[in-house]
């Protein structure tokens, strides 16, 4: 029995195709499975199934669910699916979660106002799906004390709750760590089990892990489609493959090089507190002039504070010591979120300028240096925020290799970028950064990004 | 124009009300300079002519020139106190957020306790120490409507100086002044904006209320808190001289609360 029927659907903004003719079927205890990149109309997918598309697109063709026409449903009667049939997962669920609110309670008043359920029987009801999911003992903190994991699990359990049998998941992996990976993955086979799940994702190793079917979208049109085990070892579309191929682990091995580096950062005995918690303890390690060096470890396990000392951002005790002396602005960072870390009032071609002015620098070929980034220079004319991710990543990069830093800090540069253009922005930091002569920090939470580019890997745990 | 383009409708209504009150205000000095203290006792309450278009008072004093006199005053005041008190509550409150610690902390207990007073009582307060005296009122007003300046920019500048933005710029080299200007300005201007012209309102709303319990200027000032006081007596026999300032206020007000609207 078809669950969901998408057939022929496309979907128009004023800017154009986003999706473009796309039919798909998901059956009972079937996982379908939908891999593209971040602006590729894969959440308006979702949207669509849950008939609740926003109302300036044009939209045609038609979008079944049990069978109901979703597309020509009053708002309010496709509202009484959700929650009964269809349930979403949401992406980057500690936004979703009421931050004021502790998980059990958030959980709890599923089983009361979607259930139905008496407050005993939901509390009961509660308990044992905490401890399904893993979070007994967390069950009465608020989301700002969950990691991201943990958050994402919570998210899954109020889904479970509703009882709803349709699983919609939007990116559920997206900014996970592989351990916490595994946990959401197994979370979502099991409710495969129980109904249905549409999961959509840029990552091909969950697809991999949830097998089923997967169909594979580039800009809006379907470029392959079938079974999931087939398509992540043997695909037929290039897209495809060079999906498959910007996964970390797929890398082509670079050749290590044995050259030895004289020390730039020894660092001693260094211990770091954050309020009443202890985040190192007597750390000692030494980084080399030129050298390109991975940190590896978990979310919150300590790598970016452990950055921020190094660049003189954090009180410690113990001892750095730079060999030889580094002026403020030779000591750079890159950051997680690249929007965040640019001023969005000014065009980036200000803000370079500001730069040049202020350390007198000959005015260097910008749109030249944008070129061999692999930019359009007119992106330099645009602000901060009508530049995508990727782009704005190497923008950063642009705008430190101004100043010629002789230590930089990449903290996790890639994490929210898809994957294709996550391999680019990785290996041209690498490139750029040897090229500079320049200490390269690169901190992720990917070993196999790690141990491609970098010429030594630390793990955090074994410092 | 650019500014004016930026505004919503609701916006664009207090402007041009309190354009024409301003253009009212200084057209009178300009073109008539009357003499708004000057007494004619034969022509009380004698009903608008050529001469002043708005009727006379009880002293058969020119209420034309008497209201514009009155604007000025208004105008004059709120301007000066908008101007000291956002420059102050914005500086204390980029410092507090930057600083953090005891200075912050002492920030934070001076600008509570000034809270926890009630602002007209501390205004009648300075108004009594120096009865009649503009300096006085305008250091009162100011005084308590730093605050929320303060309390405000504090809140927001927290967020932008903990912001990866303003981190990388001050990595890359730049002081104070590019860091406040480029990430910390931008994200208070909407609101200080907002919140200047609420303060001036409230300014005016204060040294007509002091003019009101005759702490404020002193007569012969044509003040509107005090028009509306001295007028009071008089509803009966000339309703219209009364509601002239009352109206004025009025607008006045009204004028300062759309301009604070949200804008596009």
């Amino acid at each position: 029995m078809k669950r969901i029927e998408v057939t022929n659907l496309t979907i128009h903004s004023s800017e154009g195709v986003i999706i473009n003719n796309l039919s798909l079927s998901v059956s009972e205890n079937e996982s379908l499975t939908i891999l593209g990149e971040t602006g590729s109309g894969k959440s308006l997918l979702a949207l669509a199934i849950l008939g609740n598309l926003p109302p300036m697109l044009t939209v045609s063709g038609s979008v079944k669910v049990d069978g109901k026409e979703m597309l020509e449903m009053p708002a309010s009667e496709a509202a009484s699916l959700w929650g009964t049939t269809l349930v979403m997962l949401p992406q980057e669920p500690w936004r979703a979660l009421s931050p004021l609110m502790k998980i059990k309670h958030q959980i709890a008043e599923v089983f009361r106002y979607v259930k139905r359920a008496t407050p005993a029987t939901a509390s009961e009801d509660t308990h044992q799906l905490l401890a399904k999911v893993g979070l007994e003992q967390h069950a009465q903190k608020v989301p700002a004390q969950l990691s991201g994991g943990m958050a994402q699990r919570t998210a899954i359990a109020c889904s479970a709750a509703t009882g709803a049998d349709i699983v919609l998941a939007d990116e559920p992996t997206k900014g996970l760590d592989t351990a916490r990976k595994d946990d959401i993955i197994a979370l979502l086979k099991a409710r495969k089990t129980k109904g249905c799940l549409l999961t959509i994702t840029h990552d091909v190793q969950v697809a991999k892990a949830l097998g089923g079917k997967t169909l594979v979208m580039q800009r809006g049109v379907v470029v392959e489609s079938g079974d999931a085990e087939k398509i992540c070892s043997q695909p037929d579309s290039a897209y495809a493959r060079a999906l498959i191929n910007a996964a970390p682990e797929n890398w082509p091995l670079r050749e290590k090089s044995a050259t030895t580096f004289s020390p730039l950062i020894t660092v001693k005995n260094l211990t770091l507190t954050r309020g009443n918690q202890t985040l190192l303890e007597q750390v000692s390690l030494e980084i080399g002039a030129g050298e390109v060096v991975g940190l590896y470890g978990d979310s919150g396990s300590g790598k970016s504070s452990l950055a921020d000392a190094l660049l003189g951002l954090l009180p410690v005790s113990g001892e750095i010591l730079f060999h030889q002396p580094l002026a403020r602005h030779e000591k750079l960072k890159l950051y997680q979120d690249p929007p965040s870390a640019f001023c969005e009032e000014a065009t980036l071609r200000t803000l370079l300028h500001d730069i040049i002015k202020l350390h007198k620098l000959s005015p260097p070929p910008l749109d030249k240096l944008a070129l061999e980034l692999g930019l359009s220079p007119g992106l330099l004319d645009r602000t901060a925020t009508e530049v995508s991710g990727g782009e704005l990543q190497r923008i950063a990069l642009l705008r430190a290799m101004l100043l010629k830093p002789k230590f930089l800090v990449a903290d996790e540069p890639t994490s929210r970028l898809d994957p294709i253009t996550a391999e680019k922005v990785t290996r041209l930091l690498a490139t750029k950064a040897r090229a500079m002569n320049c200490t390269l920090l690169f901190i992720s939470h990917d070993i196999h990004q790690l141990n491609n580019i970098c010429d030594r890997v630390m793990d955090i745990t074994s410092l | 124009m650019t500014f004016f383009a930026k505004l919503s409708t609701q916006q664009r209504t207090g402007a041009v009300i309190l354009g024409c009150l301003a253009l009212f205000a200084v057209a009178e000095m300009l073109l008539f300079s009357i003499d708004g203290n000057q007494q004619f006792l034969a022509q009380a309450f004698a009903s608008p002519d050529w001469q002043a278009p708005l009727g006379r008072d009880q002293f058969g004093r020119n209420m034309f020139a008497r209201l514009a006199g009155g604007l000025r005053i208004s105008f004059t005041l709120s301007l000066i106190c908008v101007v000291t008190s956002a420059l102050l509550g914005v500086l204390a409150g980029v410092a507090a957020a930057w600083r953090g610690g005891w200075f912050d902390n002492l920030l934070n207990f001076f600008a509570n306790t000034i809270l926890a007073l009630p602002g007209l009582v501390l205004i009648l307060v300075f108004a009594a120490v120096v009865p009649g005296s503009f300096v006085m009122i305008y250091l009162a007003i100011s005084l308590v409507i730093w605050v929320e300046y303060f309390r405000l920019v504090r809140a927001i500048a927290l967020n932008q100086v903990a912001s990866p933005a303003l981190q990388s710029s001050m990595l890359m080299g730049f002081g104070k002044f590019y860091l406040f200007r480029r990430h910390i300005w931008p994200a208070l201007k909407a609101d200080v904006f907002s919140l200047a012209a609420f303060g001036a309102a409230t300014s005016v709303v204060a040294m007509s209320s002091v003019g009101f319990v005759y702490v404020g200027l002193k007569p012969p000032t044509p003040e509107l808190g005090l028009m509306i006081v001295e007028l009071f007596p008089y509803y009966h026999e000339a309703p219209w001289l009364l509601l002239e300032p009352i109206s004025l206020l009025f607008l006045i007000v009204l004028g300062f609360h759309l301009l604070a609207g949200k804008s596009r």
